[in-house]
């Protein structure tokens, strides 16, 4: 269960892809207005973890709750109701191709609010300005940019004000100051509309400037929890090599060392 | 097995948007219906009344070679029309409409799952199945009788010009035992051909489009086998159709 101020519980969350265990007992809890920063190297099952959020994967075992309720055990129609109370931003927009970027944004107050089409797209402008894409309505997701059409997916994510935004790298591939604007954005819809936010990213500065709260994911497990400072203040070396970004430390870089001719010749 | 399964599954979901939707607050998309209605019909129809012309000149043309030995010409009228209402007109537009749209179906959907668009709409909490594969089944669905009446017509006049032009035949006793030949029954059982045909066509296509898996070769694998399960499900139908209406009708 949720206890009140919990958005987001996850209880003892266990997959397995092919035998290797992707996710590896994973717990952890969300409270109403917090930013929760997964962060983790590539491959290590942050967007696995993610994924299961949202709904799409199911795990083998373990649970998680959302505003009460438990998911991973949902039939569709239950699920759909929970999501609507999600705004998710995919890692490359998530943006259908055959329609514009207005009618991206659109999409999601169209097919679940009944407002008026003058008012839908006053919503959308609104929300476009937002994320600094004024004026950008008509163009189609092919004529964007990388960064745009994640900004755009940012816009579709919380065009219905949703409870819980969950943001999968939302600010890789941004210029630094896009990059700002974004974590501002997170951090005003959070503090200001009582969001509740998840967001997966393996840019620190970003990471340190808007988590209230940060776990680190290592081989599917999470080595470390904790607010910002108590993260900054840990002394465990996979922590302290992934923050910092040295090269040499524990985190397996998978380069063959001594064997490396070996390893060429065969 | 799994497969026929949720082939089913998907059939009985887009039908149920189709009836249901409305009572739910959430109704198939009329724009989105007529968009596919021109795409997917409306551009067929030269293709289908070109192929249809062909097939109604070569059909009069083998058939006379027979009935000619016996001074039978007269039968060339009732033979190509007969045929084209019963059996090949409504086949002719399946098989235009399997080439061309099943396979622009599965393209679209399996490019759509490929860069995760479908993904991203179950999280929106809007079911692509209301979304893309109801509008597909009912335009499809919608313009099918009428291409196959197309087919029809295209096919029995080019029965009409060889008629006319080569077997010397009169336009007007040509068309007086062209339609004399046919029965309510004929065009009936046709146009019910062409509904199932249409039925099987667009869910046999969104079914592939949706379950691709696999970037782009996944999207070339899952057309062919498209084109081909809907030319087989075209023609194992027809088999069934024609001995139940010869039995029963």
């Amino acid at each position: 269960m949720t206890t009140a101020a919990e958005t987001l519980r996850v209880q003892n969350l266990v997959k397995s892809f092919g035998g290797r265990r992707v996710l590896d007992d994973i717990s952890f809890s969300v409270r109403r207005g917090e930013i929760l920063v997964i962060m983790g190297g590539s491959g290590c099952g942050k967007s696995t973890l993610l994924r299961h959020l949202i709904g799409v994967l199911k795990p083998d075992s373990g649970e998680i709750w959302i505003e009460g309720e438990e998911t991973t055990r949902m039939k569709n129609d239950s699920l759909a109701r929970v999501r609507r109370k999600f705004g998710m931003l995919f890692q490359s927009g998530g943006l259908l191709n055959s329609m514009t970027v207005g009618e991206n944004v659109a999409l999601p107050i169209k097919e679940h609010s009944r407002v008026d089409d003058n008012i839908a797209s006053l919503m959308v402008k609104m929300k476009l300005e937002l994320v600094g894409l004024t004026g950008f309505e008509n163009l189609r997701p092919a004529e964007i940019s990388g960064g745009m059409k994640k900004r755009v997916g940012l816009a579709r994510a919380i065009a219905l004000d949703p409870t819980i935004l969950f943001s999968d790298e939302p600010t890789s591939g941004l210029d630094p100051v896009m990059t700002a604007v974004v974590d501002t954005l997170t951090l005003d819809l959070v503090h200001k509309l009582g969001m509740t936010a998840v967001v997966v990213t393996h840019d620190m500065t970003s990471a340190f400037r808007i988590a209230s709260k940060m776990i680190m994911l290592f081989q599917g497990k999470i080595i470390a929890q904790g607010t910002p400072d108590e993260i900054r203040a840990s002394d465990n070396p996979v922590l302290k090599q992934f923050v910092d970004g040295q090269a040499d430390g524990p985190i397996p870089l998978r380069l063959s060392k001594g064997d490396y001719l070996k390893h060429l010749i065969g | 097995m799994n497969a026929v399964a949720d082939y089913l599954s998907l059939v009985g979901r887009a039908i149920f948007w189709l009836a249901f939707g409305p009572f739910r607050r959430k109704p198939v998309r009329s724009a989105a219906v007529f968009t596919q209605l021109t795409l997917l019909g409306i551009r067929s129809i030269p293709m289908i009344a070109l192929l249809s012309f062909f097939m109604g000149l070569v059909l009069a043309m083998q058939s006379a070679y027979q009935l000619s030995k016996l001074g039978a010409n007269d039968y060339v009228a009732f033979l190509t029309t007969v045929a084209f209402f019963r059996e090949i007109g409504p086949l002719f537009a399946a098989i235009v409409l399997a080439s061309r749209c099943g396979s622009a179906i599965t393209a679209e959907l399996g490019t759509m799952k490929a860069a995760e668009e479908i993904e991203a709409l179950e999280v929106m909490a809007i079911d692509p199945v209301r979304y893309l594969v109801s509008p597909r089944l009912l335009a499809v669905t919608l313009i099918m009788p009428s291409l196959a009446i197309i087919a029809d017509f295209t096919g029995s006049f080019g029965g009409w010009v060889f008629g006319t032009a080569s077997l010397g035949m009169d336009s007007t006793h040509y068309i007086n035992l062209a339609v004399d030949s046919l029965v309510q029954k004929d065009i009936l059982t046709g146009l019910c051909k062409a509904i199932i045909y249409a039925v099987l066509v667009s869910t046999i296509a969104c079914y592939h489009g949706m379950a691709v898996t696999g970037g782009a070769e996944g999207v070339g694998r899952a057309t062919t086998a498209s084109v081909v399960s809907s030319l087989i499900a075209i023609l194992s139908a027809d088999v069934v159709m024609t001995a139940a209406f010869y039995v029963f009708v």
